[in-house]
């Protein structure tokens, strides 16, 4: 029974095992699949996802992660003018900074160091590195300690663009001071101009970034700049080395070089003759000024001045408005910096300079449009003889004052008594107002419309400068609305619409150069880093506007403006000069409301040619607002004129156009008096003819003793040499007078009475109102005798 | 004509003899067979080969850091490697023990965990906020890592002898829930979330090997999402790693760079991978690369192959684990191998889950690669148990 009871016992406790291995097995077997099988069907399918699937984009995050790329600057590319003087380049320099979260770290551990007893370095603390940092680079300790103390970055610039001696003498004192990886050099670079303010808006200038902010810098910018290159490396996490690394090098291609069709020498004699003028005619607004190929359309010259120097871009150049400024800023630091008015006033300051900075670099010859006043003239009459409305033959009644029908307000000529009856040509000499209301009513709105679109004076220019406007004319509904003729006639004088100073001299260029129109440019060539030529720009022809027989009508009548017209005062002896002048008041300025108001502001221009006989250059000069304090009437005849003819005296020799000089205007030039001491009479006369000067001998000998002028010295050609025989010269001095009022050949008498040569320039012409305005040695001065003084003659009567 | 007569048939190129010195071939493997029988040599093969290229991996990933922490770039893998060697001869020791011996240790190891769990917070050492280590001198070693064994071996120990009984509330859920609740606590003092995650896990898989009702896990599930929940909503840390988790690239500077970092690895490996020991996130890109997330540089520089290859010897251990829990001599044996093989299998889900950002980031170690010598010790250890077990396996289900 126990036996039995025992079997059966052992027997259930057997079926139990199995029932529980079974389950045990079963269940098993179960885990078995899931977490043998079943849970790695997620892994494999997210692993498949990220390493095949979407491979190309982590591939690609992961590179980006892991490298570092170095740029390699590409140095921007020269700029030459035509004889390859560099106008602008670039030189390496560095900015220097530091990396606080790296000396943070590194003080934490020399302080570990020190409290250890261990060897420190002293040198890493935020206090030696700006004393010794603001000694080198003249900044602030104060500046330096607080980049220092932001130690979540790792680049603070201490200061930009740092010359290389400098850089050197930093290197020195981290390499001293075992500051590596705490204080960092980088190279950059920075733009030399060594011109100065020459030709600086043509130029422009590089802003902090090397990226062009204005001018040709700015128009060019992607040419010049170069594409920088790049070296991506793989770097560790915390700037280790990897062991296998991998690199991918983009070379820098530098940028390419531009070849100006400016020439400097031509560009300073016009800055420098703009400035003189500036000077001499108390000028208010600046001036500006264009030298221009009338056939290819190539700018030799464009000024404006109340410049700057790129080289410094930032800064005031205008005194009074720099003293302004200053004291403006003076008067908002003054103030509490926590109140409304510091905040108001600093704002002030802050936009007044930014105002005087567009100013100084705005280039005035192409980016703002004036209204051309006279010199539009040339534009109206070939368009009258281009059409026939006009004819050479034509005769213009003047009184003075004339009423059109079809505009309100009656036309009066600039002269108040009327220029009488004149011919086409005088008409343009006189520059009458009525006869050109009448020429352009001849015309027609219509023709006349369409002739000034062809002459592209309602289009840019092309130029490649930056900012260029397109000045402001009419629309062709408003121009031809019938019955109304105000905007004709006042167009047909060149006023009361805007163009730009490179418009008047295209369009200039093309009454002269056969009626081509150009496009103006001033860039001749892009050169690459080697020197080879990318490309070259080349005269573009628009259009023809006239006919080459027009053309060659406007020439002669535009030689007579200068010859016998308002334009006296433009003469150079030896060329044959044409031009127009031009004198227009400003009818458009307006408050800072934006309320139009009237100004007494004038620009006074002229608009000249040379050589007549087959038309080279064309130079516009532009007179902002001469001031009535120099007593001269204020127009373009009596100051811009001189002025053209002062940088076509100086331009036309350089460019190799060669003087011919008439018999009269030999004596408007200075001849080098010849060394004729010790020589028979017969040498030294022989010598002295042969230069075209006249002599008078003193006293007895056989041979010259001493001569007046003295062997060397520049006197008027024609003038008379006094040789002493047998004696010496008397050293005699005098004063030099005033010539001012006097007419042409009193003067000259009056001069040589008093033992002086006198040089005519200006206005040579021996008339009532044609007196001397200026003269090159003061008044008063003693001097030897046989000095040449300068005298500028002016012709007052020339009042547009 | 039959070609067999005319062959000449010299006696050396004869088929040899069937084998007769048996005995003495047992002698001469010793360590794959003893009296009790032959050790399961596809288990063993497959833990030394994972051992052998985890060696080698984790060397790889440590290349970078082993030199930027220690000043020698072979200054993981010397200790690494060191252990291992250990790790296989415990491991080869442990298979030859007697594993019915565990049944009566088990207590004594479970007490052993739960007081060194208790001395962590008062001498563990503190990295990141919490106590996980305890510093030994020479090394340092995670209590947790104790507490996973105790828990397999204690209840292999429990369930092998309750029987019928596990159907019962009593004996089927009571006692493990206990323990459990113990080591959690005592884990949750530390923090350490992974380790809870892990024993949980495995506790949870052992009683549904074991043959507790199914209900129970019904309920504990419902118990554990509830938890989850109020954890997730009121610790902040977790929270973040659920956001870096959902968008890693949302933070990838702080919360999710870690993820990104891994991910940036096993992306850019491809296909075939940038080649053995030339992976570029090692550089100190990758935080923990030799450690949890080894895994991401195995895929950085061995490819999608490579990966695959890993992960199907890791299949293959875990189905061999669990073959051999069913071919076990005893309940208890199939019991044990099965908690140690699931342990296996759960270390490997977590760790490649996370580090592929399948799921949200836990500190769970990749067995038989990530750094770390006691690690490394235990799991041999844990081998060693389960081939004690194969070793008197008759080779037929258990019945």
């Amino acid at each position: 029974m126990a036996k039995r009871n025992l079997r059966l016992i052992k027997r259930r406790q057997k079926k139990a095992r199995e029932r529980a291995n079974r389950l045990v097995l079963g269940r098993t077997f179960v885990v078995m699949l899931l977490l043998g099988v079943a849970a790695f069907i997620p892994l494999v399918s997210t692993l498949y996802q990220l390493m095949i699937v979407e491979h190309d984009q982590y591939e690609e995050w992961a590179i980006r992660n892991q490298t570092r790329s170095t740029t390699l600057t590409a140095s921007r590319g020269v700029i030459y003018d035509r004889n390859m003087n560099i106008l602008a380049s670039s030189a390496t320099v560095e900015t220097i900074f530091i990396d606080p979260n790296a000396l943070q770290r590194r003080m934490e551990e020399e302080t570990e160091k020190r409290e250890a007893g261990k060897e420190y370095n002293p040198a890493v603390s935020v206090d030696f590195i700006a004393k010794g940092l603001a000694g080198l680079l003249d900044v602030e300790e104060d500046f330096v300690k607080e980049q220092a103390g932001q130690t979540e970055y790792y680049y603070r610039v201490i200061k930009r663009k740092v010359p290389e001696e400098t850089a050197q003498e930093v290197r020195e004192f981290i390499n001293d001071n075992e500051l590596t990886g705490i204080i960092n050099l980088e190279l950059d670079s920075r733009r030399y101009y060594p011109y100065g303010s020459m030709a600086a808006q043509v130029l422009g200038f590089v802003n902090t970034d090397n990226v062009g902010g204005e001018g040709l810098e700015a128009y060019y910018d992607a040419t010049l700049t170069g594409n920088a290159g790049a070296v991506i490396t793989t770097k560790g996490n915390r700037g280790t080395e990897m062991l296998y690394t991998y690199e991918k090098y983009y070379d820098a291609s530098d940028g390419n070089s531009l070849v100006l069709t400016l020439d400097m020498t031509v560009q300073h004699y016009l800055e420098k003759n703009l400035e003189e003028a500036t000077e001499k005619y108390d000028v208010l607004n600046g001036a500006f000024g264009i030298v221009m190929d009338v056939d290819t359309g190539e700018v030799l010259g464009m000024a404006t001045l109340g410049s700057y120097d790129p080289n410094n871009h930032q800064e005031i150049y205008d005194e009074e408005l720099r003293e302004e400024l200053e004291r403006q800023y003076q008067l908002a630091i003054s103030m509490d910096e926590d109140s409304q008015a510091y905040t108001d006033a600093m704002a002030a300051y802050n936009a007044a300079m930014a105002t005087a900075r567009l100013r100084q670099w705005r280039n005035r010859c192409v980016s703002d449009g004036y209204e051309p006043g006279s010199t539009f003239k040339p534009i109206t009459l070939s368009i009258g003889l281009e059409t026939g409305a006009v004819t050479e033959n034509d005769t213009y009644e003047c009184t003075g004052s004339y009423k059109f029908e079809g505009r309100d307000q009656i036309v009066n000529c600039w002269k108040a008594a009327g220029h009488g009856s004149q011919t086409t040509m005088e008409a343009l000499g006189n520059s009458c107002n009525i006869a050109f209301s009448n020429m352009g009513l001849k015309i027609g709105a219509k023709t006349f419309y369409e002739y000034v679109k062809d002459f592209g004076f309602m289009e840019k220019t092309g130029i490649d400068l930056p900012g260029e406007a397109f000045g402001y004319f009419f629309t062709y509904e408003q121009f031809t609305e019938v019955g109304n003729n105000a905007n004709l006639i006042s167009s047909s004088w060149g006023q009361t619409f805007k163009i730009t100073p490179i418009q008047l001299v295209r369009g200039i260029a093309a009454v002269v150069n056969g009626g081509y129109v150009l496009e103006p440019y001033i860039v001749r060539e892009v050169l690459d880093s080697e020197g080879n030529v990318v490309t070259r720009n080349e005269t573009t022809v628009l259009r023809q506007v006239i006919s080459e027989e027009t053309s060659a009508t406007m020439c002669e009548m535009l030689e007579y403006v200068v010859a016998g017209g308002t334009a006296g005062g433009a003469q150079v002896p030896g060329y044959r000069i044409g031009g127009k002048t031009g004198t227009s008041e400003k009818t458009d300025v307006r408050d800072d409301e934006g309320n139009l108001i009237e100004v007494e502001d004038k620009m006074v221009s002229f608009v000249g040619v040379a050589p007549m006989e087959d038309p080279k250059y064309v130079v516009l000069v532009v007179l902002d607002t001469p001031s009535e304090a120099t007593g001269l009437y204020i127009s373009g005849g009596i100051m811009a004129a001189p002025t053209v003819g002062a940088v076509m005296g100086d331009i036309l020799p350089y460019l190799g156009v060669e003087p011919n000089y008439t018999d009269e205007e030999l004596e408007l030039v200075t001849v080098s008096v010849p060394d004729v001491i010790d020589m028979t009479e017969a040498e030294a006369a022989a010598a002295l003819q042969e230069k075209g000067f006249t002599y008078r001998t003193v006293g007895s000998g056989t041979t010259v003793m001493d001569q007046v002028p003295a062997g060397g010295a520049k006197i008027p050609g024609k003038s008379e040499v006094v040789l002493y025989f047998g004696e010496t010269a008397p050293e005699e001095t005098v004063e030099v007078p005033d010539f001012s009022g006097m007419t042409l050949v009193y003067a000259k008498q009056y001069a040589e009475s008093q033992g002086l040569y006198m040089l005519v320039t200006g206005t040579n012409q021996d008339r009532a109102d044609v007196t001397a305005t200026y003269q090159d040695i003061e008044a008063g001065t003693e001097v030897a005798k046989g000095t040449t003084i300068t005298v500028e003659f002016t012709d007052h009567s020339a009042q547009d | 004509m039959n070609n067999a007569i005319q062959y000449p048939g010299l006696p050396e190129e004869r088929l040899p003899d069937p084998p007769q010195t048996q005995p003495e071939k047992k002698r001469k493997e010793k360590i794959l067979y003893d009296e009790r029988g032959l050790i399961d040599l596809p288990f063993l093969l497959l833990t030394v080969l994972l051992v052998l290229i985890g060696v080698i991996m984790m060397f790889s990933a440590s290349y970078a850091s082993a030199y930027a922490d220690e000043g020698s770039s072979t200054a993981y893998f010397a200790r690494q490697g060191l252990f291992a060697l250990v790790g296989i001869g415990i491991m080869l020791f442990v298979s030859r023990l007697n594993y019915q011996m565990w049944r009566a240790l088990s207590f004594p190891i479970m007490a052993g965990a739960i007081f060194l769990l208790m001395l962590v917070p008062i001498f563990g050492t503190k990295e990141n906020g919490a106590r996980r280590w305890i510093y030994l001198g020479f090394t340092s070693f995670q209590p947790s890592e104790v507490a996973k064994l105790a828990v397999v071996l204690t209840f292999a120990t429990l369930m092998s002898s309750y029987k019928d009984k596990m159907k019962t509330f009593r004996y089927g859920v009571l006692p493990f829930a206990a323990i459990l609740g113990a080591i959690a606590l005592l884990l949750a003092l530390e923090p350490h979330l992974s380790a809870i995650i892990i024993i949980f896990s495995v506790g949870g898989v052992m009683m549904f090997l074991g043959g507790t009702e199914l209900k129970w896990f019904g309920l504990a599930i419902g118990v554990a999402a509830l938890f989850a929940f109020i954890y997730l909503k009121f610790m902040g840390y977790a929270s973040d790693r659920i956001v870096a988790w959902r968008d890693p690239w949302a933070d990838a500077s702080n919360d999710g760079y870690q993820i990104v970092q891994s991910l940036y690895a096993i992306g850019s490996g491809g296909l075939m991978g940038l080649g053995l020991g030339k992976g570029r996130q090692k550089y100190l890109y990758l935080p923990e690369e030799h450690n949890d997330y080894i895994f991401a540089i195995v895929c950085e520089e061995l490819g999608f192959v490579g990966a695959m290859v890993v992960l199907l010897l890791f299949v293959l251990l875990i189905l061999r684990g669990y073959w051999i829990a069913m071919h076990a001599r005893d309940r208890f044996g199939a019991l044990m191998v099965g908690g140690l093989t699931t342990l296996l299998a759960l270390q490997v889900f977590f760790n490649i889950g996370v580090v592929t950002n399948f799921l949200p980031a836990t500190g769970i170690s990749l067995p038989f690669f990530s750094y770390g010598g006691t690690a490394l010790l235990l799991q041999l250890f844990e081998m060693g148990l389960i081939l004690s077990v194969s070793r008197q396996s008759n080779n037929q289900l258990l019945m």
